[in-house]
C-alpha cells in the first residue's frame, strides 16, 4: 500500500511538472539574446514581439539611419528589422508551443458503457490513460527542453549569419562608393584629357590620330565609371536588404571611408588561441554537442518506449442492475493493457538510439574538427589580408604618391604633357582603388574570422571577397552575386 | 659664384691626391683638380716660354721636368662633375674632373705622359690631331694593348707641330667619351710664328653632350641622338665662365667638338676669322670673316677677333635646342589652345598642376617650379633686362675698357650708355588690331587669295 502511494506520488509530481510547461512569453527570444551576449555589437537586440517595443524600434531605426549609419548601425537594424530573421524567431516561438504541447500530459480517456440484457442492466465507467507517457514524462520533458535548446542555439547562429552578412554588405557598399569616388576622378582626369586634345585639334596642334588616342581613354573611363557606379548601387541594395529597408528609408548615407586598418600586427587578434577559442565559443559546437547528449540520454528510454509503447492503465467502475430485484453490484477494478513483447523486445529500437548516438559523436567530432580547421584558415586568411592591405597602405601608396610628384615635377620641367600628367593621375588614382579593396578584404576576412571563432562556419574561404570584387574592373563577370 | 671664386687660384684648387709617393714609385704624383670652376691660367715654371690659355671652367695640368722631358701624369677614373651649381653628374674624366685638364707643350718639347687607369674597365688615350709614332696614337687594339684597371702606361713623343689638340679615350671610345672622358692639347708655337698671331687672351673649350634622365645622375651611354645637357666644358649656362677682353684687344678662342653632332658657333657683335684647325694654323689667304663657324663632329676650330665693341656679347651654339637645359623632345605644342574652364578641374585631379606652354615656353625661365632632384632647369639665367631664357652651350663675351691684362674676373652686366638700348615705342599705338593667327582668306576683312589659273582646290593635284 506504502508502495502503491509513492508511486502514486511520484505519478503526481510528474503531473504538476506536465501541468507547469508552458509557452515562453517572448517566444524565447532571451534565451537567443543570451546565447549571443558578446557576439554582437553593444545595444544590439532583437525584435520584440510586442506592438508599443516595436513602434519604439521603429523611431530608434529612423534616428539611426539619420547619421551614416556605420557598420555596427548596420548590424544593430539588421537585427531589429530583417524580416527574414523575423521568421525565424518567430518559428521559434511556434517551435516552442509544440514543445509545450508535446510535454502536457494526454488527456485520460473516460468509456461509459450502457449494456443491458433479460435480466441485468449493466453501466460501465472505464478512466484510461498511457502509463508511458506518464511514465516517460521526465525523459520527455528533458528531451523536449534539449530540443528548444538547440533550436535556440540555431536560431542564435542564423542571428550571428545575418550580423556577418549585414557587416558584409556595409563593407562592400562603403567600399562600393569608393571605388565609385575613385572611378569619378579617373573619369574627369580622362575627361579633360578628352576635351583638352579637342581643343588641341581645333587650332591644329593634335593630328586626329593624336586625338582619337586621348578621346578612347575618355570613352574607356566613361564605361568604368558606369559600371562602377552600378557596382555601388547594387552593392548598396544588398545593404538595404539586410537592413530591411524600403521607402523613404532608402535615404540613408554611409561613411565615406572604410575603418581603419590596424597599425601594427601587435594590434591583430593572435592566431595562437584560435582553435581553443573556437572549440570553446562556437555555438554550431554547443548546439552538437547538446545533440550527443540528448541522444545518449534518449537511449535509456527508447527501448522501453518501443516495448512497452502503449500501455494502458485503466480504472473501471462498473455497475450492474438486476432489472427485476433492482439490486446492484458494483465492481471497481485496475486494468492493465500490455503488449506482449513476443516479437519486438524493442531491440531495433534501441540499436537505432544507439547507432544514433554514435552518430552524433561522430558528427562532432567531424565538426570539431572543421572548426579547428576553420579558425586556423580563418586567422591565417585575416592576417595575410592585412599584410596584404598593410602593404598597400605603408608601401605601394606612398609610392604611388612618390610617383605622382615626380610626374608633376617632370611636367615642371616640360619633360612630358598634361596628357601624361592626367594618365598618372589616373593611374595614382587606381593605386589608391587597390588599397581601398585590400582593406575592404581585410574587413571582410575580419568579420569571417570572427565568426569562424565564435558563431559557426564562414562561407567557403574566399567567397565574400569573390562576390565583392570590384564589378567596375573591365574583365570581372557582371553575374557573380553581392553579399550571400 | 665664379666671380668669387675664380681666382682661388692653382695652389688652394689644385689638391694632390692621397697616393703615396712610394707606391707610385718613379711616376709623377698626379694632381687632382677639385673645383670646377675656371682656373687662372698656369704660367709656364720652366721650359719654354709660352703665353697660357684659360680653360673655361677648367685647368691646365702642372708637369715635371726630367732630364729635359715635360712628364704630365693623367688619372683616368670616375668623378662627379658639377655641371651647374646643385646639379651633379657622374662622369669619367681625368684627375678629378672631367674634361680633364689641359695638356699645354711648346713645340719641339719632349713629352712623357703616364696613363694610369682607375675606371673599372680598359681605357687607352687617343692624342687627337698630333704627329707622333705610331704606336703612341692611342688606339687599342692597333697600335698598343688596352690599359687594364690598375695599370700605369706611359706614352712618349715629340709635339711636333703647333695648333690645337684634343685627347680622348680609344677604347670603349663611345661609353667612355659619353661619360665625359676628353681633354684639350695645346701646343704652342716656339717663338714667333708666320702664321700665328700673338694675343691678348686665349681661350679653349670644348663642346660635350650628355643625356642624363631628370632626376638621375650617370649620362645614358647608350644615347645617340637624344641628348639633354649640352655643355662647354661640361658647364652649362647661366654656370659656364664668361669670356672677357680688354677693349681692342686680339681674343683667340679654341673650340673642340666631341658630340655628336655639328656645332655652329656664333658670336654677336663682332665678326672672326678661323685662324686654325686640328689640322694646324690656317694661312692668312684662306681665311674669311665670319660670324658663326660650324664645328663638325671631332673637328677644332680656332677662332681670332678683335674686341672692339664693348658689351655684353652672346656667345653660343646657334642650334637652339643645344641653347636649352633638359627638356622633353616629344611634349606636344600647346601655343594658342584654349584652356578656359579647364585649368582648376585639372588642378582639382593633380593639385600642383600650372598651365604652361599656352603661350610658348618662354614662361619657363620665369617660373620657379620644382623639377626632380638634381634636373638642371630647361631655360634659365638672370640678365640685367629679365630673363635670358637659355641653358646650355650659351656663354657671354664681355668686352670693357681698361681691363688688366690679366684680369679675367666677370665685370658684371655692362652699362649702356643712355639711349642706346632698345626702348618702348612711346609714340600712337597701332591703329589697327594686331593681326590674327588665322586661315588665308579667313580672318574679317582680309583679302581672300586667289591661286592664279588653277581650278578649285586639290582637283589638280
Amino acid at each position: 500500500m506504502k508502495r502503491l502511494s509513492t508511486r502514486l506520488s511520484a505519478l503526481a509530481a510528474a503531473l504538476l511538472l506536465a501541468g507547469c510547461a508552458s509557452v515562453s512569453p517572448d517566444g524565447l527570444r532571451s534565451d537567443v539574446a543570451q546565447q549571443l551576449q558578446g557576439r554582437l555589437p553593444d545595444e544590439a537586440a532583437l525584435p520584440a514581439t510586442d506592438a508599443q517595443a516595436q513602434q519604439l524600434a521603429q523611431t530608434q531605426i529612423n534616428a539611426w539611419l539619420q547619421q551614416p549609419v556605420d557598420a555596427d548601425t548596420a548590424v544593430r537594424i539588421a537585427l531589429l528589422n530583417n524580416p527574414g530573421l523575423q521568421v525565424q524567431l518567430a518559428q521559434l516561438g511556434v517551435a516552442d508551443a509544440q514543445r509545450v504541447q508535446a510535454i502536457t500530459l494526454p488527456n485520460p480517456s473516460l468509456s461509459l458503457g450502457w449494456f443491458r440484457n433479460g435480466h441485468e442492466r449493466e453501466v460501465e465507467r472505464k478512466l484510461s490513460f498511457g502509463l508511458v507517457d506518464l511514465l516517460t514524462l521526465p525523459w520527455r520533458s528533458r528531451w523536449q527542453g534539449w530540443q528548444m535548446e538547440q533550436a535556440t542555439l540555431e536560431a542564435a547562429q542564423q542571428t550571428l549569419l545575418l550580423a556577418a552578412d549585414t557587416r558584409r554588405a556595409w563593407l562592400n557598399a562603403v567600399a562600393a562608393e569608393q571605388a565609385l569616388a575613385a572611378n569619378t576622378r579617373m573619369h574627369d582626369a580622362a575627361a579633360l584629357g578628352g576635351e583638352l586634345a579637342r581643343r588641341m585639334a581645333v587650332v591644329g596642334n593634335f593630328s586626329k590620330l593624336e586625338q582619337a588616342r586621348e578621346l578612347a581613354q575618355q570613352q574607356q573611363a566613361a564605361a568604368q565609371l558606369a559600371r562602377a557606379s552600378l557596382a555601388a548601387e547594387q552593392a548598396r541594395e544588398q545593404l538595404a536588404q539586410r537592413m530591411g529597408l524600403w521607402g523613404q528609408q532608402l535615404t540613408f548615407t554611409l561613411p565615406q571611408a572604410l575603418p581603419p586598418l590596424p597599425k601594427a600586427a601587435s594590434d591583430l587578434r593572435s592566431g595562437d588561441d584560435a582553435e581553443a577559442t573556437a572549440l570553446r565559443e562556437r555555438l554550431d559546437l554547443g548546439a552538437l554537442r547538446r545533440n550527443l547528449e540528448v541522444s545518449t540520454d534518449r537511449q535509456g528510454w527508447a527501448a522501453l518506449g518501443a516495448v512497452f509503447g502503449d500501455i494502458g492503465l485503466t480504472y473501471s467502475r462498473n455497475t450492474s442492475t438486476e432489472r427485476d430485484s433492482g439490486h446492484q453490484e458494483r465492481t471497481r477494478g485496475w486494468e492493465l493493457d500490455v503488449p506482449l513483447p513476443l516479437f519486438d523486445w524493442g531491440s531495433a529500437a534501441s540499436s537505432m538510439a544507439r547507432h544514433q548516438v554514435q552518430a552524433n559523436a561522430a558528427q562532432l567530432r567531424e565538426s570539431a574538427i572543421r572548426a579547428r580547421s576553420e579558425a586556423r584558415s580563418s586567422w591565417r586568411a585575416y592576417r595575410t589580408a592585412w599584410d596584404l592591405a598593410h602593404q598597400q597602405q605603408t608601401e605601394v601608396l606612398p609610392l604611388a604618391q612618390l610617383v605622382q610628384e615626380e610626374t608633376i615635377y617632370r611636367y615642371n620641367g616640360m619633360f612630358i604633357s598634361v596628357w601624361q600628367l592626367l594618365a598618372q593621375a589616373r593611374s595614382t588614382t587606381q593605386a589608391v582603388l587597390t588599397a581601398t579593396e585590400a582593406q575592404r578584404d581585410f574587413w571582410l576576412a575580419e568579420t569571417d574570422l570572427q565568426l569562424a571563432l565564435s558563431g559557426t562556419s564562414p562561407p567557403p574561404a574566399g567567397a565574400s571577397a569573390r562576390a565583392a570584387r570590384n564589378p567596375a574592373a573591365p574583365a570581372a563577370p557582371q553575374n557573380e552575386p553581392q553579399g550571400h | 659664384m665664379q666671380r668669387r671664386q675664380f681666382f682661388s687660384g692653382a695652389a688652394s684648387a689644385v689638391a694632390a691626391a692621397a697616393v703615396s709617393p712610394v707606391a707610385m714609385a718613379a711616376l709623377p704624383e698626379p694632381v687632382i683638380q677639385t673645383s670646377a670652376d675656371t682656373a687662372a691660367p698656369l704660367a709656364p715654371p720652366n721650359g719654354r716660354p709660352y703665353q697660357p690659355v684659360v680653360t673655361l671652367n677648367g685647368w691646365t695640368l702642372p708637369w715635371r721636368m726630367n732630364a729635359g722631358v715635360k712628364e704630365f701624369h693623367l688619372v683616368a677614373e670616375a668623378v662627379v662633375r658639377e655641371v651647374a651649381p646643385g646639379f651633379f653628374v657622374n662622369m669619367w674624366g681625368y684627375n678629378g674632373q672631367s674634361p680633364g685638364p689641359t695638356i699645354e707643350v711648346v713645340e719641339g718639347d719632349r713629352v712623357r705622359i703616364f696613363v694610369t687607369n682607375r675606371l673599372p674597365e680598359a681605357t687607352t688615350v687617343h692624342w687627337h690631331g698630333q704627329r707622333l709614332p705610331n704606336g703612341m696614337d692611342g688606339v687599342g687594339g692597333l697600335n698598343q694593348p688596352h690599359i687594364p684597371p690598375g695599370k700605369t702606361f706611359v706614352y712618349e713623343f715629340e709635339a711636333r707641330r703647333p695648333g690645337t689638340f684634343m685627347y680622348h679615350p680609344h677604347s670603349d671610345e663611345m661609353v667612355q667619351m659619353a661619360m665625359g672622358m676628353m681633354g684639350l692639347w695645346i701646343t704652342h708655337p716656339k717663338g714667333r710664328h708666320p702664321q700665328i698671331a700673338e694675343v691678348a687672351r686665349d681661350y679653349a673649350f670644348l663642346l660635350s653632350a650628355y643625356a642624363v634622365e631628370p632626376g638621375a645622375m650617370t649620362p645614358r651611354v647608350a644615347e645617340m641622338t637624344d641628348f639633354n645637357i649640352w655643355t662647354f666644358n661640361s658647364r652649362a649656362f647661366p654656370a659656364i665662365t664668361p669670356l672677357v677682353a680688354g677693349l681692342g684687344e686680339r681674343v683667340r678662342i679654341r673650340v673642340g667638338n666631341l658630340t655628336m653632332t655639328n656645332h655652329p658657333i656664333h658670336i654677336h657683335g663682332h665678326e672672326f676669322e678661323v685662324t686654325g684647325t686640328d689640322g694646324g694654323p690656317v694661312p692668312r689667304s684662306a681665311r674669311w670673316p665670319e660670324v658663326t663657324t660650324d664645328v663638325a663632329v671631332g673637328q677644332m676650330r680656332q677662332i681670332e677677333l678683335i674686341a672692339d665693341e664693348p658689351g655684353d656679347w652672346a656667345f653660343h651654339c646657334h642650334k637652339s635646342h643645344h641653347t636649352m637645359g633638359a627638356m622633353g623632345h616629344d611634349v606636344p605644342t600647346m601655343i594658342g589652345v584654349d584652356h578656359k574652364g579647364l585649368v582648376g578641374k585639372i588642378q582639382k585631379i593633380v593639385p600642383d598642376y600650372m598651365l604652361m606652354g599656352e603661350r610658348g615656353m618662354g614662361d619657363m625661365g620665369a617660373m620657379q617650379m620644382p623639377l626632380p632632384d638634381n634636373t638642371f632647369p630647361m631655360m634659365t639665367g638672370k640678365g640685367p633686362f629679365g630673363n635670358i631664357e637659355m641653358g646650355g652651350m650659351f656663354t657671354t663675351f664681355k668686352v670693357r675698357k681698361g681691363l688688366a691684362a690679366q684680369d679675367y674676373r666677370d665685370p658684371g652686366w655692362y652699362a649702356q650708355p643712355p639711349g642706346t638700348a632698345a626702348n618702348e615705342w612711346q609714340g600712337a599705338p597701332l591703329d589697327a588690331q594686331a593681326p590674327r593667327q588665322t586661315l588665308p582668306g579667313t580672318a574679317p576683312g582680309a583679302p581672300s587669295v586667289h591661286k592664279p589659273a588653277t581650278g578649285s582646290g586639290h582637283a589638280n593635284h
